[in-house]
């Protein structure tokens, strides 16, 4: 799957009242948006630096600035932390909400066009 | 938790039920303490609302006995215990389809947990609008939340609330609705009650609205933040509130209201008197001294200041009478002076004709011969005085009469010019008359007035006895035009004077009067403020005994709720007080920490405060006469650290032992401590997608919850296969993750370690090999990979790859292999 195909499954989720859904669509969501997260900077290594592909995300994340400039490095951290923790268990946190969702989609869907480019 | 909740206070002992609204027992006490009218009906008054307070201040009558009827639902041992059984709500505040919390409608706790903005308020906030109606709270609330509260997601726009309860003893359950069509405004509509089987009436009918307000089971969060807003004064409201006495603060409020009302005509009044006397000394007028003496002293001659103002008379001492006589001076006419001059003239010149003539002779010879027989009448027969030789005798006698009469004719016209000559001087002395009075008084700066005094003496001097004809009729004319002149000047200036004076005391009166209305209205609203003043100081008083009363019926149970509520906080809580009035309003609360006296809540945290809260909450809202066996409490948890939440669990499952206790909160510390400390509660998890679409499911164990959502995805037709072993992997991940979680929290509480520290742990094991290296407690080497295998054989091996390397990749696998063998794991490490 691509980054696309994953954000068109994610949108899905987020909008269209799945049946077998109903309280888990938003951390799938998040699992969602998170890999197409990962795999838009996968695709952006391969072109610009083979070599960081493996790395883990924190040192993609370091990065980032030089090779895609501070903005697209932001907007890329914002939305892997906040995936990070929405996708993971943690003890008090409840699932995300739509808001936060759309807002991670949309921080991911601008990072693929970079890709693209 | 809840033992039966007794009142002993002398307050509510008169044979009246618990159940008596603060009004009823302030109209009681009323009765009772003989306060005098109508103090004690601007009491009743102000208890009944502005409407009948404003009207009894504009002069109307009395109250209605309206607020002693007794309660209507005094007897509470009739009342049927009411459980909530659903609330449905559409197109309120943050839902937007129609959404169900279904609730099991008995004693029992459930847990509705949402993240901020899920419509998990939205539900509380919806049942105590429906139940509670018109309600002084929500009137209280702000404009953004009274415009705001349609959900904009409603696709009819329409929006319904629906409330089913139960009662025991009665079959199926009662509907309470409230509906709204769209465009109507929230309070365009009422709630509608309706028990089974009946027809459906006003909410009204059902006779809740007391035993809502007095056991008032539902406590939002703003409650509990008023609590911590820092301010004393919101503090005391918050904890008044709390403690049903709305209705004795909103009275007090509206009396102070008033008093100020009242007092502001007196206020305006005597603001505006030192500038009104500066005026008045500055204005020339005698009627401004005047209106200064009398506003001098108390009480103000109001109507003599009034007529001042309108204009009133002036005597004739004032200067104005002075100016007024000096207008009325009266001189004769030039023609009638200038007559009266020339009769003297020609009078005169006629008298000079006789000068010289035989007539003259003959009345100077008549005098003399008049004069000799006056003499002969003394000396009859002597020898004249004058010759000496003849003796008077009566021949001279009848000779001389002869000769007088002879003469008297040959002087009549002599003798006629005389007397015209008399009367023309005294014609022209008489035609000015005494000086006026006037000239001689103190006509301060009227100048003309020194030249005019001395026209008028000099024309008096001219016409005094003795002077002579010749020197009158020479000076007449000319003192008389230097007269007429002085008087004409000095009239033209008093005229000038009377003109500047009224100029100036115009704009004065004017002040004057409006000062006077204002005096007038102070003056009659003297006799409401006095009422007024006594109604507050009663009822400042008597709400003290009753304040301090209701506090202490909550003291203890607030203590017992503490002592569940404190964990490891270090603050003991002694009396709580409800201090001073108005401005100077407070809440005294003595707290010990470690030990040291601390009469401050500023050493509690925002979590002790919100506990505070729930202390005070509790004992009224669960008392045993409410028919209301459920409490609502939204989000309780918020401030409060991961030890406090154990305890408030612990509390809550208390209370759900004998009441249907329903809590909102909007993360996951309740329930895990629910799960953690196996309290037995129902949890729902409650989301919101796009479009306001509100969905409820249970919220079990995370771990188990993880592996269902694991397997749902699975099978969800609707997601890509490819999607599928991403989303079902990262479920599968995050049930060991949570698994991992319980088992290192669970352990180290069990072990003493401090919360703080566990959280501190699991925060740091970021990845999943880390925490399960941590839940492990024991790996060699840190090769969490052969120890599991080692433990727990193959399978657990290729869940936790599977868990580890499926979210990157997506698993490829068997889905259902992969989340079976997931759900071995999890339950293995918690074993």
């Amino acid at each position: 799957m691509n980054p696309d195909e994953l954000l068109a499954e994610a949108d899905h989720l987020l909008t269209a009242q799945i049946k077998g859904t109903r309280g888990l669509w938003p951390r799938a969501c998040a699992w969602l948006i998170r890999l197409a997260l990962e795999q838009t900077l996968d695709e952006f290594w391969a072109c610009e630096l083979p070599e960081a592909v493996n790395s883990s995300m924190r040192a993609q994340l370091l990065l980032l600035p030089h090779y895609a400039g501070d903005e697209v490095a932001a907007n890329a951290r914002d939305a892997w932390f906040g995936l990070a923790r929405a996708a993971h268990h943690h003890s008090y946190d409840l699932a995300p909400t739509a808001a936060e969702l759309r807002r991670w989609y949309h921080l991911v869907k601008g990072l693929s066009a970079l890709a693209d480019r | 938790m809840c033992t039966r909740y007794v009142v002993t206070s002398s307050l509510v002992d008169h044979n009246a039920a618990v159940t008596t609204t603060v009004g009823e027992i302030i109209a009681d006490r009323l009765a009772e303490s003989g306060l005098a009218q109508p103090a004690s009906d601007f009491v009743l008054a102000a208890l009944l609302g502005d409407a009948d307070l404003n009207a009894m201040i504009a002069g109307g009558a009395a109250p209605a006995e309206a607020t002693r009827a007794p309660s209507q639902s005094a007897d509470s041992t009739q009342s049927p215990h009411l459980y909530l059984k659903s609330i449905v709500v559409q197109g309120f505040r943050g839902i937007g389809p129609q959404a169900a919390l279904r609730l099991q409608a008995g004693p029992g706790l459930t847990v509705i947990a949402g993240r901020n903005g899920s419509g998990k308020s939205s539900f509380a906030e919806a049942a105590e609008l429906a139940l509670t109606g018109e309600n002084m709270r929500w009137a209280k609330r702000s404009i953004i939340w009274r415009e705001g509260w349609r959900n904009l997601h409603s696709s009819t726009g329409s929006a319904s609330i629906l409330v089913e309860l139960t009662a025991n003893g009665q079959p199926g359950v009662m509907k309470v609705t409230r509906e709204w069509s769209a465009g109507a405004g929230l309070d365009d509509t009422m709630s509608y009650a309706q028990a089974h089987g009946k027809p459906r009436q006003q909410l009204a009918a059902m006779n809740w609205a007391h035993d809502l307000e007095f056991f008032r089971p539902f406590l939002s969060y703003s409650e509990l933040g008023d609590l911590v807003s820092g301010r004393p004064s919101d503090m005391y409201d918050a904890i008044q509130a709390i403690l049903g006495l709305d209705q004795m603060v909103d009275a007090e409020k509206r009396l102070n209201d008033v008093r100020k009302r009242l007092e502001e005509p007196s206020k305006l009044a005597a603001k505006a008197l030192p500038g009104l006397r500066k005026r008045l000394a500055a204005c020339p007028d005698e009627r401004a001294r005047e209106a200064a003496k009398k506003l001098a002293s108390k009480p103000w001659d109001l109507s003599a200041i009034e007529a001042l103002a309108v204009g009133g008379e002036s005597g004739p001492e004032s200067a104005e009478g002075r100016l007024a006589s000096i207008a009325a001076i009266d001189l004769p006419a030039p023609e009638a002076t200038a007559a009266a001059l020339t009769a003297l003239h020609a009078a005169m010149d006629r008298a000079a004709e006789f000068a010289g003539t035989p007539a003259a002779d003959a009345r100077r010879l008549l005098g003399l011969l008049d004069a000799a027989l006056d003499h002969q009448a003394h000396h009859a027969g002597e020898p004249c005085p004058v010759c000496g030789s003849r003796r008077l005798d009566d021949a001279w006698v009848e000779q001389t009469r002869a000769e007088v009469s002879r003469l008297r004719e040959l002087t009549r016209e002599a003798m006629r010019a005389d007397d015209d000559l008399r009367e023309a001087s005294k014609a022209v002395r008489g035609l000015v008359g005494a000086m006026p009075h006037v000239l001689n008084q103190d006509l301060g700066e009227l100048d003309p007035v020194a030249s005019a005094r001395a026209a008028w003496q000099s024309w008096t001097e001219l016409t005094k006895d003795g002077i002579a004809l010749a020197v009158l009729s020479q000076e007449a004319a000319a003192r008389l035009r230097a007269l007429r002149t002085a008087i004409a000047d000095l009239k033209s200036s008093a005229d000038a004077e009377v003109r500047r004076r009224s100029e100036a005391w115009q704009p004065v009166a004017a002040a004057l009067a409006a000062w006077a209305e204002q005096a007038r209205l102070s003056e009659s609203a003297a006799g409401g403020l006095t009422g007024v003043k006594l109604a507050i100081a009663w009822i400042r008083d008597a709400g003290q005994v009753i304040r301090d009363a209701r506090m202490e019926q909550f003291t203890t149970k607030s203590a017992e709720i503490w002592s569940i509520l404190r964990q490891e906080s270090n603050v003991d809580l002694g009396p709580i007080r409800l201090a001073g009035t108005a401005t100077q309003r407070r809440l005294t609360l003595d707290v010990n920490v470690d030990g040291v006296g601390s009469a401050a809540l500023s050493v509690m945290s925002q979590g002790e405060l919100h506990a505070l809260g729930l202390t005070l909450f509790l004992p009224r809202a669960t008392a045993e006469e409410s028919p209301f066996r459920f409490v609502v409490i939204d989000d309780p948890v918020q401030a409060m650290d991961p030890s406090k939440v154990d305890g408030l669990a612990r509390l809550l499952a208390k209370t759900g032992e004998s009441r249907q206790v329903i809590v909102f909160t909007h993360d996951d510390r309740l329930p895990e401590a629910i799960r953690r400390l196996q309290l037995s509660a129902t949890i729902w998890e409650v989301t919101r997608r796009e479009q306001s679409v509100v969905e409820l499911r249970k919220n079990e164990d995370p771990v188990s919850r993880y592996i269902e959502d694991a397997f749902a995805v699975a099978q969800t037709s609707e997601l890509s296969e490819a999607a599928r072993g991403v989303v079902a992997a990262g479920f599968c991940r995050s049930a060991l993750e949570a698994a991992c979680h319980q088992v290192i929290r669970t352990r180290g509480i069990k072990d003493g370690v401090p919360y703080a520290d566990i959280e501190r742990d699991l925060l740091r094991a970021q990845k999943l090999r880390q925490m399960i290296e941590l839940a492990l407690l024991n790996v060699p080497d840190g090769d969490v990979v052969k120890e599991l295998g080692k433990r727990y054989g193959p399978s657990a091996v290729s869940a936790y790859n599977a868990a580890k390397d499926g979210t990157h990749a997506g698993y490829r696998g068997d889905l259902r292999q992969m989340v079976r063998d997931t759900e071995r794991l999890a339950d293995r490490l918690r074993a």
